[in-house]
């Protein structure tokens, strides 16, 4: 692209044909992959977010302007949903993060049986997220499940009851099954960037008498910043909007306390009918989470910058 | 996404007859209200219909009830309608009131087991716009199931007849350590059994008055909602009973959690097969001041589209499913009351277990029938989302009885009252 550019820039008028071809060729190349982006993300983009001007029912839909969005302003599901989701994401991530960066420096180290213990820790990974959510449901219920009782016997309870139940802790049933269900993606991420550190470097750190906790953060930590920025980015618009585990596990129960953003929409667009009002909803949370990243990249600048 | 969706129902419920000559027609079906049991039977229904019309061949699509509703509206969103569906009660207003429906009063003119049907599934398969736009295969009607067992334990000797009894029963009984009385349902599921207990307790059937205001404020109504927070604050059921829905509540009663739980003939199947007739009978439900109690009933049919193109065939394939031989097989099947007179004469439903239904059924002086108010198109929502969550407010103390059910009167009231300035004939 600078190249093609630089020439125009000095090319002189007879040459302006050859040029334009210049300009226009990567562009060709690059055709299939925009044409694809269109389609599959940016027509459905506009489609959704033009719904979100619209009132639909089962059947018929007509424009109402802005009404929709009018409509957030006042909506206290939506404020309280912001607030679960808020709340779902940071508690979600910052466990998967750093258990998932333990399990990584555990598995870096060799060990008899790490194979094994390496494919068991990354199942959760591997079992569909519906299947999680009824399993972990099924765990917390005091009928048929042992973690009641477990935490009953521990002192942790007053009595075997539901966590999933009791509104003040109803969010702890899936963010818990969500933790189990996330370390191992920040595992495997983190070990293959803890495996490309050239082991020179520790070895030198040792041999400048660096301690085992000065070597993590002055050479360890450099490394992984990178793979942490964008894993840690992905995995919290992952989170952010994941609903499966809280649908299946308490459909946004008891009274709202688990209702998360996503789960608002699927809720609005698909039981209440109202698709405008869950596109108004999704647009809302496509900002936020853009924001989010946007912000995200600029401190991930500095910090390298300043590493 | 339509289509991603379509294809993964399909993928996920499709399931073709076996042998793929070349049919005349091929009838499109789709069942919601799904078990595997029940599809293997629904299954088998077919195929005797398929050897006595050589030539029609039927895919039956199987929808796991959850998610049924969006799955096949989406469907019917894209155009891709089948011939035959099965149609529960609440569904009605959404596809009758969107002319998607085809009237079967026509085909019922000519149909000779019409003489046996009980004039309910003519009264209950035409409620939108006194049209048939579908037909009944059977009742849910909510009866109290009873365990034996835990009701000696607390001294007691024989189900509650009345509301009070109800609750002085259900306190002796969660005063047996690790105990409870009622098997509430506060999740998925929840309106039914709530309203019920509203009904019973202001002594009056039903959800509107005659100019579409609605009863659901009532003074008794609020009453009996709140009599239902009184007894889960008071520990009259467990506490998870909150977020419970009816599996929950199936498995909370067999396992002896809870001692009493209202419920339709079609929880009996799950009931049965873990406990002893001897330890559990099915009583009707307890009266209310009035001396009278509310049942809900529900139901369930089939119905056909009106742009179908095998109208014919449909309609022979719902009068064999409709009969009333392969109406009682599939109500012993699937656990709903049937359709046609005389049914009560068989001996399946001759036991104690079925009592408690047959009698609210017969007894029409002390028991009132409620049905859901299917002609309003935003029902499923109120019923399915709203409602239950205001409910666990309430059940929760985060939302007083009165302020949830102003609320619900304020929503039902302006359904009720377009819809009546809409339909003024």
């Amino acid at each position: 692209m600078t190249y093609a550019v630089s020439e125009i820039r000095s090319a002189g008028k007879p040459r302006r044909k050859r040029l334009s071809h210049a300009a226009i060729e990567p562009w060709l190349y690059l055709s299939p992959a925009i044409i694809l982006l269109v389609v599959v993300l940016l027509v459905p983009l506009v489609i959704g977010i033009s719904y979100s001007f619209r009132k639909f029912s089962a059947f018929k839909s007509e424009y109402v302007g802005l009404g929709q969005y009018e409509a957030m302003l006042s909506d206290q599901v939506l404020g309280q949903a912001l607030v679960n989701t808020l709340w779902w994401t940071v508690a979600s991530l910052f466990f998967q993060f750093f258990l998932g960066l333990g399990l990584a420096l555990l598995l870096d180290k060799p060990f008899r049986g790490r194979k094994a213990v390496q494919a068991l820790v990354f199942l959760p990974w591997a079992v569909p997220s519906f299947l999680s959510g009824l399993t972990w449901a099924w765990l917390f219920n005091p009928i048929i499940g042992p973690l009641p009782h477990w935490l009953f016997a521990l002192g942790l309870k007053a009595e075997p009851t539901n966590v999933l139940s009791d509104p003040s802790t109803a969010m702890w049933g899936p963010i818990i099954a969500n933790i189990w269900f996330g370390i191992p993606f920040f595992a495997i991420t983190l070990l293959a960037a803890l495996k490309s550190i050239p082991s020179e470097l520790h070895e030198a750190a040792a041999i400048d008498g660096a301690s085992p906790w000065q070597r993590f953060t002055k050479v360890t930590l450099p490394f992984l910043a990178p793979t942490i920025a964008i894993t840690v980015m992905l995995r919290t618009i992952w989170i952010a909007t994941f609903a499966d585990l809280i649908f299946v596990m308490t459909e946004g129960g008891p009274a709202g306390s688990t209702n998360t953003v996503p789960v608002y929409i699927y809720v609005s667009a698909f039981k209440s009918l109202d698709k405008g009002y869950a596109s108004a909803v999704a647009v809302l949370l496509l900002v936020l989470l853009i924001a989010y990243a946007i912000a995200l990249i600029g401190i991930r600048r500095t910090l390298v910058r300043h590493v | 996404m339509k289509k991603l969706t379509i294809m993964l129902a399909t993928v996920a419920g499709l399931a073709i007859s076996a042998g793929s000559a070349a049919a005349d027609s091929t009838l499109k079906m789709v069942e919601v209200i799904t078990s595997p049991p029940r599809t293997e039977f629904l299954k088998k229904q077919i195929a005797e219909f398929e050897t006595a019309n050589p030539g029609v061949k039927v895919e039956l699509i199987s929808l796991p009830w959850g998610q049924a509703f969006e799955k096949f509206l989406t469907m019917v969103q894209a155009g891709d309608t089948p011939d035959i569906v099965e149609m529960p009660e609440r569904w009605m207003g959404l596809y009758a009131n969107n002319a998607q429906l085809e009237d079967l009063g026509p085909y019922m003119a000519k149909w000779d087991d019409a003489k046996t049907l009980g004039d309910r599934a003519k009264q209950f398969g035409s409620t939108v716009n006194n049209t048939q736009f579908m037909i009944p295969y059977g009742y849910y009607v909510n009866a109290l199931f009873w365990n034996k067992k835990l009701f000696k334990e607390a001294g007691l000797d024989g189900p509650p007849a009345t509301l009070d009894d109800f609750i002085a029963d259900s306190k002796k009984i969660s005063a047996l350590p690790g105990k409870y009385g009622y098997c509430l349902r506060g999740g998925p599921g929840a309106f039914n059994g709530m309203h019920m207990f509203m009904n019973i307790a202001a002594g009056k059937g039903g959800y509107f008055n005659e100019d579409g205001t609605s009863t659901i404020n009532d003074e008794g109504s609020v009453k009996g909602l709140q009599m239902l927070a009184d007894m889960y604050k008071d520990g009259l059921a467990p506490k998870d009973a909150v977020s419970w829905g009816f599996n929950e509540t199936v498995t909370g009663f067999y396992s002896g959690t809870c001692a009493m739980l209202n419920q339709d003939p079609d929880a009996l199947l799950g009931i049965a097969d873990k406990m002893s007739a001897d330890d559990f009978a099915v009583a009707p439900l307890p009266v209310g001041p009035s001396g009278k109690s509310y049942p809900t009933l529900g139901y369930a049919g089939w119905a056909m589209f009106a742009n179908s193109q095998h109208k014919d065939d449909a309609w022979k394939l719902m009068a064999t499913l409709l009969a009333p031989k392969d109406n009682l097989e599939w109500a012993k099947e699937v656990g709903v009351v049937p359709i046609h007179n005389g049914a009560d004469q068989d001996p399946h439903f001759k036991t104690e277990q079925f009592k408690g239904w047959f009698t609210e059924l017969s007894d029409t002086s002390k028991y009132e029938m409620v049905t859901p108010p299917t002609h309003l198109e935003n029902l499923g929502n109120f019923v399915d989302q709203v409602a239950i969550k205001n409910f666990q407010e309430v059940l929760l103390g985060q939302k007083t009885a009165k302020e949830a059910a102003d609320a619900w009167a304020t929503f039902l009231t302006k359904e009720q009252q377009d819809w009546l300035a809409k339909n003024k004939k």
